[in-house]
């Protein structure tokens, strides 16, 4: 009986740390440096993510230094240095637990939107618990399931975060497109009247003393 | 140097964390959230797109390193179309939970009050769950009496339902930028021969209106 209520706290317990997954994608707007701050529970949680720089202003120019991103673990060592990107993935074991800080550097000016998507994932296993505890294995399964879905889910939202980018570039292009050679043909209609009215102006005086 | 500084001061407060919240761990809600910093001077914005009919949990507390005095902030979050579905000035806490009407980007927005303000930055532990992740499993559990590996599964079963729309939904805009992207290609091959047309139209009437103004000028 006493064993039993023991597995049924355990489990409770165990539901209650499953329960701790966390989901969180966000888009911040980056102007100089930006940190986002996030505690990982227990040593050995795979902390994944990855994040995307929406573009703020698609501008002319292509040779826009890109965005520099850091993971900075609790106690200060450098686990993940980015420079000059324009979104990526990443993935660690997070060698301790404690509040890591994950900092972007904008090296330009312009501020920037980048969407960001953090996942901690934890699998129960027998390291953290209690000496007369003991892990159920259906358990385990049920959180490496979990994880294996989560990590489908990450990926989701990273194409989603990249299609979002492209969705913009198609946009952008598209209203360029129309813009531009409508302008164009104005501009040329433009110019030609004002060729014809300058011929004409040139004519108009200059007939009576001067034959071009 | 400031950031060694911060860098322990942050070391020092989320020792202080991971022991107040191994003690209260057993019923609270904290589905592990972001921490951000809200400057002094200026606001603070998270933002999400968000599709229609997806509902949104948040939590914020203020984290307070100092034990006499804790800022307090102000939030306020709007939807896409620039309705308020939240506005708190002057709290340390808050939440708010709302199903989302139109699809968009939803922006919610800290900033410090004019009357903490001068004691730096703030930093605000936010929780934010959507869709799936908002899901009360308690309540499923308690209504439907399921309990355990059962009520894992369905947790998993909900998170593969999830996985199923976010992949119709990607479907769904990857065909509609296809037809925008066709749309381009035909429009830019059109608009390059119009204007060409219009170019040859244009300097064909040139010539033509200034043969005739040269007629009848008698220059010609």
């Amino acid at each position: 009986m006493e064993r039993k209520w023991r597995k049924i706290w355990g489990l409770i317990g165990l539901l209650l740390l499953n329960f701790v997954n966390n989901v969180s994608s966000l888009s911040l707007t980056i102007t100089k440096v930006e940190c986002v701050y996030k505690i990982v529970r227990s040593e050995g949680d795979i902390v994944s993510g990855n994040f995307v720089v929406v573009d703020h202003h698609i501008f002319w120019s292509s040779d826009h230094p890109g965005i520099d991103f850091s993971i900075i673990s609790p106690g200060g060592d450098i686990l993940h240095n980015l420079k000059g990107t324009s979104g990526d993935k990443f993935s660690f074991k997070a060698p301790r637990s404690g509040l890591y800080q994950f900092c972007f550097h904008n090296p330009l000016s312009t501020p920037e939107t980048i969407a960001l998507y953090i996942h901690i994932g934890h699998i129960p296993n027998e390291h953290n618990l209690a000496k007369n505890e003991h892990v159920d294995p259906i358990n385990v399964k049920i959180a490496e399931l979990r994880e294996a879905l989560e990590a489908v889910t990450t990926e989701q939202k990273y194409l989603k975060a990249r299609d979002a980018v492209h969705r913009r570039t198609n946009e952008s292009t598209k209203k360029r497109v129309i813009g531009y050679t409508v302008g164009e043909y104005i501009l040329l209609t433009i110019a030609s009247v004002l060729q014809v009215v300058y011929i004409r102006r040139l004519f108009s005086k200059s007939v009576g003393y001067n034959r071009i | 140097m400031s950031g060694n500084a911060k860098l322990r001061r942050s070391v020092m407060f989320q020792a202080v964390l991971l022991v107040v919240l191994m003690l209260a761990s057993s019923n609270a809600p904290v589905g592990d959230a972001i921490w951000l910093n809200v400057p002094p001077t200026g606001t603070k914005c998270v933002s999400e797109e968000i599709q229609s009919n997806v509902v949104v949990l948040s939590d914020y507390v203020v984290v307070s390193d100092d034990h006499g005095h804790v800022p307090t902030i102000s939030a306020k979050v709007t939807s896409p179309y620039g309705n308020n579905l939240h506005h708190k000035e002057n709290v340390t806490h808050g939440q708010f939970a709302f199903t989302t009407q139109e699809a968009g980007n939803y922006l919610a927005c800290f900033w410090t009050d004019s009357h903490t303000r001068g004691a730096g930055e703030v930093s605000v532990n936010i929780e934010w769950k959507t869709g799936i992740a908002a899901k009360d499993w308690e309540s499923v559990a308690r209504k439907e009496k399921i309990e355990g590996v059962e009520l894992e599964l369905r947790k998993l079963e909900g998170a593969v339902e999830a996985i199923h729309e976010n992949l119709l939904y990607l479907r769904d805009r990857e065909a509609e930028m296809r037809t925008t992207s066709e749309n381009t290609n035909a429009r830019v091959a059109w608009f390059s021969i119009m204007s060409l047309g219009i170019c040859i139209v244009v300097s064909g009437s040139q010539i033509w209106y200034l043969k005739c103004y040269f007629q009848k000028k008698k220059l010609i």
